[in-house]
């Protein structure tokens, strides 16, 4: 009788339902953590990774580009244009701040790009039909009284409108262009202006910028030159590498050192509430299995009957849990990213915990005395 | 005669120092083919203890033990294929699987033997039929009486095919009614099947029923 399991377990429905959705929320709990950190990586590297620069340049002692606060004067930086290695006149300016705009009357999380109009740092660009670049403003001989145009290009997912205008500091900044969403990490979006109202919003309108960014020479080894500019008294260098690097442990791991210790409790939370389950379950069905035992069941029976349920139980456990966990990313008001291989990773190790969990019970269960069978109720 | 059930110096004691029980006390048991033997005595004098001994579900301090001629070794053996192949059980309070209907409760019986199902079904039928059941194969142990609940009991301890059934109290549960029926079942089932059956009970009254009565008292065979 091959089905003589699942007997069991339809007699005890609404048991074994209950335990297969406490696993299916914990595994998708435990999924959606995973999914929001890996969410957070992604959107960590992803303006970077978009600037095309291969080394990062910040003030000594800042501890990288992203991590401290970095301030250099970039008037002092005009000898990168001809730093051995690097692209000729590759060398940009760039503010990268968080900022509070009031958008829509309402004050809202986003980060400030002040580039170089052409310049390594955000678009050459805005998407198409969707506006145009800020007007780039006098950089070179630029003198902090000469006016400078108030433009803007937003990140395509704030919801705004070309023509809109939204408060930075005490200014109004108007909308001329939306560029291609490259969101920075927990869905703040990026504005990008030119460096000089950068520095006049929130720079105090002093010639500073927190970065450089440059380009190596193809067949140059970024590391080296990061080397060898780092070496220098008032900067620090980096490759991209290191930079991704800093980013993801500064703003994602470090920070979510938490949730990783909580994605690890809930595993044991879903070991201990199969493992629990199983264990009343089997407690119940002590009669049972000594009466089995004593009609002349073996130990390896009762145990095949016990792990099937277990089995069973975890994987459609599992499965739900991974169906879940994706159809909550996909309705998550953040950016979450499931990573499919991790998933597997997941769904493997909750199903042996699962499982193992239900046999540590299961052994114990089993372990009945058939004379009960002789016995009244217990 | 072939002996099916043979114990000598069969010794159990339960517990350990001044609570040490002796359950059963160097008991010497034969129990012939075909025999209806019944064990009676008074309540906690080893009539249970004595039956698990020769039903391999104890195992004996001391003794020794021979089922259809072979001597059980139960450090070596695996007592659970003896169970399931040699031996029937009905326990007083039937202890049917409630999630199980009546001939599933059957079948499980030769599953543990690994009967093929549609095999066991067949047998099931057929046993459920004899003991007059046939209307009730897909009722659950709680849709039946204590009376058919002890029938299928009946119908799984034969599955099998044993060598001897042994039934502990099988009436105790049961009205004067429902036990008269279960006597001329088990009479009925002596002739069909030549099943030898050990049956303890209080009962005087299922005396008449027995080729012969083996009284215990203290752990102990007294003669009557
Ligand atoms: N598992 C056990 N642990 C301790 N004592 C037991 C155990 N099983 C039976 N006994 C004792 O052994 C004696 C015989 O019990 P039992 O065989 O059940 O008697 P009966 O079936 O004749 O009523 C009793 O004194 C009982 O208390
Ligand atoms: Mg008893």
């Amino acid at each position: 009788m091959k089905t003589l399991f699942l007997k069991d377990m339809r007699y005890r429905q609404a048991r074994v339902v209950l335990t297969t959705l406490g696993i299916t929320m914990l595994i998708s709990l435990i999924l959606l953590l995973g999914g929001i950190m890996n969410g957070m990586r992604i959107q960590a590297r992803q303006y970077v990774a978009s600037t095309g620069a291969d080394i990062w340049i910040s003030a000594e002692g800042s501890g990288g580009a992203f991590i401290g606060f970095s301030m250099v004067v970039e008037e002092y930086m005009a000898f990168l244009n001809s730093w051995q290695g690097l692209v000729p006149d590759s060398a940009s300016p760039l503010v990268f701040a968080q900022a509070r705009p009031t958008v829509h009357g309402k004050s809202t999380k986003a980060i400030v790009v002040g580039y170089k109009l052409g310049q390594l740092g955000g678009p050459k660009q805005v998407i198409a039909n969707e506006g145009r670049m800020f007007t780039p403003s006098n950089f070179e001989d630029y003198r902090p009284e000469d006016p400078v145009p108030y433009e803007v290009v937003v990140d395509e997912k704030m919801s705004l409108e070309i023509g809109e205008q939204i408060t930075l500091g005490n200014e109004k900044v108007k909308v001329v262009g939306k560029a291609k969403s490259r969101m920075f990490v927990l869905d703040t979006p990026l504005i990008f202006m030119d460096v000089r109202i950068a520095q006049k919003l929130l720079l105090g309108n002093t010639p500073h910028v927190n970065m450089m960014i440059a380009k190596t020479n193809k067949n140059e080894q970024p590391v080296r030159i990061a080397a060898d500019l780092d070496a220098l008294e008032t900067i620090e260098a980096r490759t991209l590498k290191q930079t991704l690097g800093d980013i993801i442990a500064y703003y994602v791991d470090e920070p979510m050192k938490a949730v990783q210790f909580l994605r690890v409790m809930l595993w044991l939370v879903a070991g201990n509430l199969v493992g629990m389950i199983t264990y009343v379950t089997m407690l119940e069905k002590t009669q049972e299995i000594g009466v089995l035992k004593a009609i002349g069941g073996s130990d390896n029976y009762v145990m095949g009957l016990l792990l099937k349920q277990v089995v069973l139980i975890s994987v459609v456990g599992v499965v739900l849990g991974l169906i879940l966990s994706y159809l909550f990313a996909a309705a998550a008001p953040i950016f979450v990213a499931i990573n499919f291989v991790e998933s597997i990773i997941v769904a493997g190790i909750s199903f042996v915990v699962c499982c193992g969990s239900g046999y540590l019970a299961a052994r114990k269960a089993i372990a009945v005395d058939p004379m009960i069978a002789f016995r009244g109720e217990i | 005669m072939a002996a099916v059930v043979e114990g000598t110096g069969l010794t159990k004691r339960f517990g350990a120092g001044d609570a040490t029980v002796v359950a059963v006390d160097s008991v010497n048991i034969r129990i012939e083919a075909g025999e209806l033997v019944m064990i009676m005595g008074d309540s906690g004098c080893g009539k249970t203890t004595l039956i698990s001994l020769l039903g391999c579900i104890l195992t004996p301090d001391a003794g020794e033990l021979r089922i259809d001629g072979e001597p059980i070794d139960p450090v070596n053996e695996d007592l659970s294929v003896i169970r399931h192949e040699k031996i029937g059980f009905v326990f007083q309070l039937f202890h049917l699987l409630p999630y199980l209907t009546a001939l599933e409760n059957v079948m499980v019986a030769m599953d543990i033997a690994s009967t093929k199902t549609d095999a066991a079904e067949r047998r099931a039928t057929e046993l459920l039929t004899q003991v007059g059941l046939r209307e009730r194969f897909h009722h659950r142990p709680a849709q039946l009486s204590g009376g058919e609940k002890q029938r299928v009991s009946f119908a799984r301890a034969l599955a099998n095919r044993p060598k001897i059934v042994f039934a502990d109290e099988p009436t105790a549960n049961l009205d004067s009614r429902q036990s008269d029926n279960l006597m001329n079942l088990i009479q009925e089932l002596r002739r069909e099947y030549q099943t030898t059956i050990a049956i303890v009970t209080h009962h005087e009254g299922l005396k008449e029923n027995a080729d012969r009565i083996i009284h215990m008292k203290d752990g102990r065979i007294v003669t009557a």
